[in-house]
């Protein structure tokens, strides 16, 4: 199913953040990562995900080294810090009050008109 | 819409106008694009390079985008702050000691201070930083070559002149030297330590007390940051356990060289000069009887002018050069700006050099990049001590020979000047600076790897 860019690109920056709460990666793997989460669903060009991670980082929410990847590559790897971690928590609930909020909608929940 | 890695890579650099960004930048899409194409090329896809490339999106929007992220930062206030200060310095400086006869400041070298100062200055604020980031080893052997060979140029009260100031530059060399020696063995960290001691030894050999002392607190200082920022590997007990054979063994060290007893001496007249007020106190004594009876506001220079003439009479009279090392004409120029302006005039002074220092610490510790943030904070700390055992020293508690910074003595504006540039040429450069990985894992990193890829990959 292809979705519409306009609902992806909103959450975009929470869920780069969420694929880093379980370690660290670089941006090679979070593509990877959240093409295999989201079961082929996001596919995030590489060209949206570094200016989104620079981003990121000159809030202070990552912060980046270079690491070894497989075969002894140099990587730059991306870590979430903890004003990242209450970041996530903060985008967390606010969407999940969203999306239950719009889960109600659709389902023609209650209405007092 | 380019077909090859460096097609690509060409064109989102031109969307990058900060010429300092871009290699950064492309660096990390190169091996991007390069995991991609391998990728590709392992599912036995044929044209692997083209199809990365496709996957990437457009450059000129990348580019753009990133081009919006990464822009220099203008450190104009912390400018202005900094050239007002060495400005109002020289005029203090020619002002307040033009009755002084033969200690006299020339107005001509104040305003060629000025003028090579601020253009060292600037020459440091819009340098590339990163090139420190590239060679500290060859500062390092640079630095410690310019000690030797000033230590050979004639000197001057048996001291080496411009010995002396090399080495206000050494806490700088010291950070560098740390930055190079990183590694998660022990071997890195001794020689860590290690390179610490031939800098001491050429403030021994100047001989210059007070800039062993810079070094040594903030060479402590800058390991601690180190090693917290895991420099030499991780582990708290290791910052612990380096903090706690430094606060015992550095001691142990400064005594056993014979420093001690000195040192404990000095801190003695510092406090109580009275104790001996014709002999070792006496700097502390005159000062502290020149300061009584001095108003919140005054306007008149004349009761300053001979300070340091007296001193220097009653110095050659008793024969007391040899304890008395500072430079007794430019060092007092805060106590004759208290003594002829009063009060106000000296801590308005004092609170806008205390505000310069401050606001660079503030932008230090805001640093990321930790090279950047390690030679900021030797810079502030030098300065720092400097402005504290100045104002000592200009209020009777005389400890150590020590300039006001931007304020006391022409080379030292310009030395002063070149420290700030530097300090501020890291933050303008604070959102492209990025972490080196220590030398034992950067062997095989760009940019042969990137060269051999490009070879084999325009064979192929």
């Amino acid at each position: 199913m292809e979705l519409d860019r306009s609902l992806v690109s909103g959450s975009m920056a929470m869920l780069v953040l969420k694929l880093l709460e379980d370690g660290d990666k670089y941006g090679y793997q979070m593509i990877e990562e959240l093409r295999r989460r989201s079961e082929d669903t996001f596919h995030l060009k590489a060209g949206t995900l570094y200016p989104l991670l620079h981003g990121l980082e000159e809030k202070g929410l990552v912060t980046a080294y270079e690491g070894e990847a497989a075969a002894g590559k140099p990587r730059r790897y991306y870590r979430l810090t903890k004003r990242g971690h209450g970041a996530l928590r903060e985008k967390e609930t606010a969407w999940n009050a969203y999306a239950q909020a719009v889960g109600r909608v659709l389902k023609g929940g209650a209405c007092f008109a | 819409m380019p077909e090859t890695i460096q097609g690509y890579i060409e064109a989102v650099e031109e969307q990058i106008r900060w010429r300092r960004a871009r290699s950064v930048v492309s660096l990390e899409l190169r091996r991007h694009l390069e995991d991609q194409r391998d990728a590709f090329a392992a599912e036995g896809l044929e044209d692997a390079e083209r199809l990365a490339v496709e996957e990437m999106g457009d450059p000129v929007s990348v580019g753009t985008e990133l081009d919006r992220l990464h822009r220099p930062r203008p450190q104009w206030g912390l400018l202005g702050l900094t050239i007002a200060l060495a400005c109002v310095g020289a005029f203090l400086r020619v002002w307040l000691t033009r009755g002084d006869g033969a200690d006299a400041v020339s107005p001509v070298m104040a305003a060629l201070a000025l003028t090579l100062g601020t253009a060292a200055l600037l020459g440091a604020y819009f340098w590339d930083f990163t090139a420190l980031v590239r060679h500290p080893r060859a500062v390092y052997a640079g630095a410690l070559a310019a000690g030797v060979l000033s230590w050979l140029l004639p000197h001057v009260n048996n001291a080496a002149y411009y010995t002396r100031y090399i080495i206000l530059l050494y806490p700088v060399v010291y950070a560098l030297w740390l930055y190079s020696c990183r590694g998660s063995s022990w071997r890195h960290f001794v020689l860590a330590l290690a390179g610490g001691i031939p800098l001491a030894l050429i403030c021994m050999l100047a001989p210059f007390s007070f800039g062993l002392f810079i070094l040594l607190v903030c060479g402590l200082i800058l390991l601690l940051c180190a090693v917290r920022m895991g420099w030499f590997g991780p582990g708290r007990w290791k910052f612990a356990g380096t903090a706690l054979a430094l606060a015992v063994g550095v001691p142990v060290l400064f005594f056993g060289m014979g420093y001690g007893a000195s040192f404990i001496m000095r801190l003695r007249f510092a406090f109580h000069p009275e104790l001996d007020p014709y002999g070792s106190g006496y700097w502390g004594w005159m000062t502290r009887m020149t300061l009584r009876d001095v108003p919140f506001i005054r306007r008149d220079e004349h009761a300053s002018f001979g300070i340091a003439s007296r001193g220097r009479a009653y110095c050659s009279w008793f024969g007391e050069k040899s304890y008395v090392e500072f430079s007794m004409d430019q060092d007092f120029v805060p106590l004759k700006l208290l003594v002829g302006w009063g009060w106000l005039a000296y801590l308005l002074l004092m609170a806008a050099i205390a505000a310069l220092l401050v606001w660079l610490l503030i932008r230090c510790l805001r640093q990321k990049q930790q090279l950047g943030r390690l030679t900021a904070l030797a810079v502030v700390m030098s300065l720092g001590l400097e402005t504290l055992f100045s104002a000592a020293l200009n209020l009777g508690f005389v400890m150590f020979s020590s300039h006001l910074p931007l304020i006391v003595g022409n080379l030292h504006t310009v030395l002063d000047l070149a420290l700030i540039g530097l300090a501020l040429s890291v933050f303008r450069g604070g959102s492209i600076l990025r972490n080196e990985p220590p030398e034992e894992t950067r062997q095989s990193v760009f940019p042969w790897r990137v060269k051999i890829s490009i070879i084999s990959s325009m064979k192929t």
